[in-house]
């Protein structure tokens, strides 16, 4: 029997070894950086590199496939902070008729003003707790969308909130103050009251006027973001990805998950319920869609609810419950039971006695009620960064040898001879010199609006064809530059560039994992193999690639495939049009985010990856290693 | 080459006073590795203000600068408040070319004579070896972003650095008393440089030895003991002066005391806050007593004993070492020590773990502001993750200094015992243990 399981579980290696295309475009590219290199040092650390890889497999593999058999790699979730007790007392709440109430005057109140008549108003209420000095609090917070709204209504949430409100008022429980939070305008809403509540400005100031408020709670310990669509509620979705990919504390979510299991309610992470599938492969497949949903989602860096922007500024713990209609058959979740639910998620709050420290900040989760933690994803990552540095290292050691000279006594001396012909100096003009760049980029989008303002062109488009002629002015300066032509100087510049890459992913997957995944995944096998060289279709075939990897370019791709994917019945025309227009406005979007939200993609892109990526451009316009000949 | 360093001048002065106008001058001048305690100009200002209104500064726990400096900063911010920027902009200017002129003139004292193993003439430096490493030296002080951060922070460290720099200069060049006030008043300003008067004395009876014309003779015991008379003399007159002008001996305490005591733990680069929050108090004596003796003591004379040939080597290993286990630490001390290693230029082919340590300092400083976002603000990580980080950046400093004192005695190792070391008629390889 245990044979059989071993069996299956190579078979099951095997398989998602095949399956994951990334893994397997790794490989590629260290076998190439393999096929690259001439002498023995080199010799050793590509091998590091083809290795670096197959061990990420290794782990990968592991971390993907289903969690039945290999327990250890992907956990079940488990409460970590006891004072939660989930769901330990019986739920009394037992307003739903008058939520019913509620949900119908509200819908007359909302055709009365189809507009929105609270032009840019957050409205909120705080309950004082009986049992405390208002030192903590809690919050239940709702977005307010009117009937001409694009989103989903949230009328019934409203009324739930209001219902629990009045339940809430009666009991003589509380320990922390309960917050009743309704906003405006979605995510901006949240973030004027945040920055209100705390007195701070997280973008740029000036750009987002909060306001001031009269009454405050305590220090917020956790929110709850409620959007219920319909009365009759078929499944809650928990929504967890913050601003700049931070999320929720794994408790929390547990939590949640519990409370909806405990009342009966179907709940989702995703969209998609656990599979319970016989089939291992079938299986699997479903929990790594989840899994992939999660990690395009988080890497994005914007929020998928108004619960992301309480944890990146504030260290808030907040998720968002979406509950969406009943379709077909069955028994749907009423107020009743959206009630019962609430209140067991606000009487744990209540229980907790110091902030969510206790259990998992960097997680991620292949479906409700598993997870993989940050001890067994970085590893695989890390190695994928360290190939970057051992290339660089392989690099360094090659300049640091002299061809000319064989006894390896004499070695130093030779590297102290050869050591002096060359300058730093252009290595250092251009790093700085793309750093510049980057920084002028960064704060441009003002300036290249209002010019563009002067020639009749929207901000989108003035944005989006400025950033597009100063990066390819910037490309045709560089090919009369003279870095190229000193044969010493561009390992220099390459091993610049990549260690700058490796810190740039290893930084970016402390905060934002699923992003430094994806930008390693694009960037890293490039950055491996790419070298100047004498073959001309090479050498062509290169640069092509890398142009394609031009952020700009990267992020045109992107949303072009995003725009045919979702209207996948267009003509050709038309979605590119579609998908032009949805760039500029992804650019400008990016530039409003990190104004408002302080989302930090669009600086990293423009200060930090932009430069890195120009670096190694000059490096494959230079002309290659002289030694090279003379080994062949 | 003159032109060069003019060009550099320029540039890295554009660079500040960009930076110094920008919006990240806030940013930069309140991180925690940048501003400590002692340096930071906020607290210069709030103790500026306090001694406007006829508080003293020193009574609270909040101002830790010398009077010296407090009467100069006071003069600055109350009659030329827009020049403070150029002043310290100046300044770091200043620093990067005394520290040239002191490469320059290192570099001719390297130039070696034919006292060495046969084979070595690859190994002995030629004129042409020694052109670039005071650009290098200048350039490395300039265009170092610890450095730049520090002076655009608006630190005091700007000023330790000229003064350190000054030290140098004075130091190398065998005046005496200048040399010595010099380093007084760094003394007086941080306390720690106090462990340079062993390296500046040997250099100063060296100084002396060569002008009485008599090559071959020891160096004299009283020209030690005048060395440190001047600089205690020194030392005391400063200090006389500044309780004079504070009115009263309180700031002894609110700044000798604090550097030594360590009682505001706020994070920064160096190792004492995470040590001294865990610590047990019974224990804060012993463990003070310890960390002290560490930064300041310990390898004072083992370093001397095996590098009083080297004094200038010596002087900026103990700059290192202070920059590493100092009480509040700053990138600008680590920046000015990194700076001088330039003038060891022909050592850096016997290094080892160059690269390494390259890597090290990259990522670390990086990570550190990261970590700390996710630790204070998004309370997501914790100080571990923060401490884990500085004492990466620590680990690599030393791994730094240990390299090149080792590939210093690689090199004279090679240049008494020839390039062919042969044991059995094996080649061997020197190694560290």
């Amino acid at each position: 029997m245990t044979q059989l399981l071993n069996t299956e579980t190579k078979l099951q290696v095997c398989a998602n070894y095949l399956f994951s295309p990334v893994l397997l475009c790794h490989l590629f590219s260290s076998l190439l950086a393999y096929s690259n290199v001439g002498n023995m040092v080199q010799d050793t650390a590509a091998l590091l590199c083809a290795v670096v890889p197959c061990f990420m497999i290794d782990d990968c593999v592991e971390g993907m496939i289903i969690p039945d058999k290999v327990v250890t790699v992907v956990c079940g979730t488990y409460f970590s902070e006891n004072a939660l007790l989930p769901g330990l007392v019986k739920g009394e709440f037992d307003e739903d008729a008058v939520a019913k109430v509620y949900q119908s005057e509200l819908l007359d109140e909302a055709a009365r003003y189809p507009d929105g008549k609270y032009a840019g108003k957050n409205v909120y209420a705080i309950l004082r707790a009986p049992r405390s000095s208002s030192t903590e609090a809690v919050v239940l917070s709702v977005p307010y969308r009117p009937p001409s709204s694009v989103h989903p209504g949230t009328t019934p949430s409203v009324a739930v909130m209001l219902a629990l409100a009045k339940f809430f008022r009666r009991q003589k429980y509380w320990a922390k103050d309960v917050i009743f939070l309704v906003t405006e305008h979605e995510q901006l809403g949240v973030q004027a009251w945040l920055e209100a509540y705390h007195k701070a400005t997280c973008g740029r100031s000036g750009v987002l006027d909060h306001g001031d408020m009269m009454g405050r709670g305590g220090a917020i310990q956790a929110a709850i973001n409620l959007e219920l669509h319909a009365e009759k509620i078929g499944y809650i979705d928990v929504k967890i990805e913050g601003l700049n990919g931070q999320l929720p504390n794994l408790d929390l979510v547990n939590l949640v998950h519990r409370m909806c299991s405990k009342e009966g309610v179907r709940h989702t992470f995703k969209n998609r319920e656990n599979g319970n599938y016989r089939n291992w492969y079938k299986e699997w497949l479903h929990s790594f869609k989840t899994l992939m949903a999660m990690v395009t989602t988080q890497a994005t860096g914007v929020p998928n609810g108004n619960h992301g922007l309480f944890h990146s500024r504030f260290g808030i713990e907040a998720v968002t419950l979406e509950g969406f209609e009943k379709k077909g058959k069955g028994s749907p979740a009423l107020y009743f039971q959206m009630g019962r639910v609430l209140e067991g998620l606000f009487r744990s709050l209540n229980n907790l006695l110091e902030r969510f420290h206790q259990s998992y900040f960097f997680y991620l989760l292949p479906a409700t009620d598993r997870f993989i933690s940050i001890g067994m994803y970085m590893p695989p990552l890390g190695l994928l960064c360290g190939a970057l540095i051992i290339k660089a290292f392989a690099l360094w050691l090659k300049m640091q040898e002299d061809p000319t000279k064989i006894l390896p006594a004499e070695k130093e001396a030779a590297a102290e001879g050869s050591s002096n012909h060359f300058s730093l100096v252009p290595v250092g003009m251009t790093v700085l010199s793309t750093h510049v760049l980057g920084i002028v980029l960064l704060s441009s989008p003002q300036v290249l609006s209002s010019l563009g303002a002067e020639f009749g062109l929207s901000t989108e488009t003035s944005i989006y064809v400025g950033y597009l002629v100063i990066s390819l002015g910037y490309l045709f300066c560089l090919l009369f530059s003279s870095v190229g032509a000193t044969v010493e100087s561009w390992p220099v510049l390459n091993i610049v560039a990549l260690l700058e890459l490796a810190t740039l992913m290893l930084c970016t997957s402390l905060q934002n994992f699923s992003l430094a995944l994806l930008s390693t995944v694009v960037y890293v096998p490039p950055g491996l193999w790419m070298a100047p060289t004498r073959n001309r279709i090479l050498n062509i075939l290169q640069k092509a690639f890398w142009l394609l990897l031009h952020p700009l370019c990267l992020l045109s791709l992107v949303v072009m495939t995003y725009t045919a994917l979702t209207f996948p019945d267009e003509p050709v025309s038309e979605l590119l049009e579609r998908g032009f227009t949805a760039t500029r406005q992804a650019l400008v979007y990016a530039v409003v985010d990190s104004y408002v939200y302080a989302n930090w993609v669009f600086p990293v892109a423009t200060a930090i990856l932009l430069p890195i990526w120009l670096q190694f451009w000059v490096v494959l316009h230079s002309s290659p290693h002289q030694k090279e000949s003379r080994n062949i | 080459m003159e032109n060069l360093i003019y060009l550099e001048y320029a540039v890295a002065g554009i660079i500040r006073y960009w930076l110094l106008n920008s919006d990240y001058k806030q940013t930069i001048g309140d991180r925690v590795e940048i501003s400590t305690p002692l340096n930071s100009w906020r607290k210069v200002t709030e103790g500026a203000y306090l001694y406007n209104e006829g508080i003293n500064p020193y009574v609270g726990d909040n101002f830790h600068e010398t009077p010296l400096g407090l009467t100069v900063f006071d003069k600055m911010i109350s009659h030329i408040p827009q020049w403070i920027g150029i002043i310290f902009i100046v300044c770091d200017l200043v620093t990067a070319h005394v520290l040239y002129h002191t490469a320059q003139i290192f570099m001719s004292e390297l130039v070696e004579k034919d006292k060495y193993a046969k084979d070595t003439e690859a190994l002995l430096l030629k004129q042409s070896d020694l052109v670039l490493p005071p650009v290098y030296v200048a350039s490395a002080y300039l265009f170092n972003p610890y450095i730049i951060f520090s002076c655009v922070g608006q630190t005091t460290t700007v000023f330790a650095n000229l003064c350190l720099a000054f030290t140098f200069l004075l130091m190398i060049k065998g005046h005496r008393l200048a040399c010595c006030s010099v380093l007084a008043l760094a003394t007086l300003q941080s306390l720690y440089p106090a462990t340079l008067l062993v390296p500046a004395s040997i250099y100063l009876a060296q100084a002396e030895r060569t002008s009485s014309l008599e090559g071959r003779q020891s160096l004299r015991a009283s020209s030690f003991i005048l060395t440190a008379v001047t600089f205690i003399a020194a030392l005391l007159l400063l200090l006389y002066i500044s309780s004079e002008l504070a009115g009263g001996w309180e700031f002894l305490h609110a700044t000798y005391g604090f550097i030594l005591n360590v009682p505001d733990l706020r994070p920064n680069v160096g190792l004492f806050w995470y040590f001294f929050t865990e610590m047990f108090e019974n224990f804060r004596l012993l463990f003070i007593y310890a960390f002290q003796i560490n930064a300041a003591l310990l390898y004072l004379v083992p370093l001397t004993l095996r590098l009083h040939g080297e004094p200038m080597l010596l002087a900026a290993s103990l700059t290192a070492l202070m920059a590493v286990f100092k009480s509040y630490p700053s990138l600008g001390d680590v920046g000015f020590y990194l700076a001088l290693l330039p003038m060891w230029k022909h050592l850096f082919n016997y290094m080892q773990q160059g690269f390494v340590v390259g890597c090290f300092f990259l990522i670390t400083s990086v990570m550190g502001p990261i970590v700390w976002h996710l630790w204070i603000y998004s309370r997501s990580a914790n100080a571990n993750f923060y401490f884990g980080v500085t004492l990466a950046f620590a680990t690599a400093q030393i791994f730094l200094v240990t390299d090149i004192l080792f590939a210093y005695i690689k090199r004279e190792f090679s240049l008494y015992h020839g390039l062919h070391r042969e044991v059995n008629g094996k080649t061997t390889k020197l190694v560290l243990e």
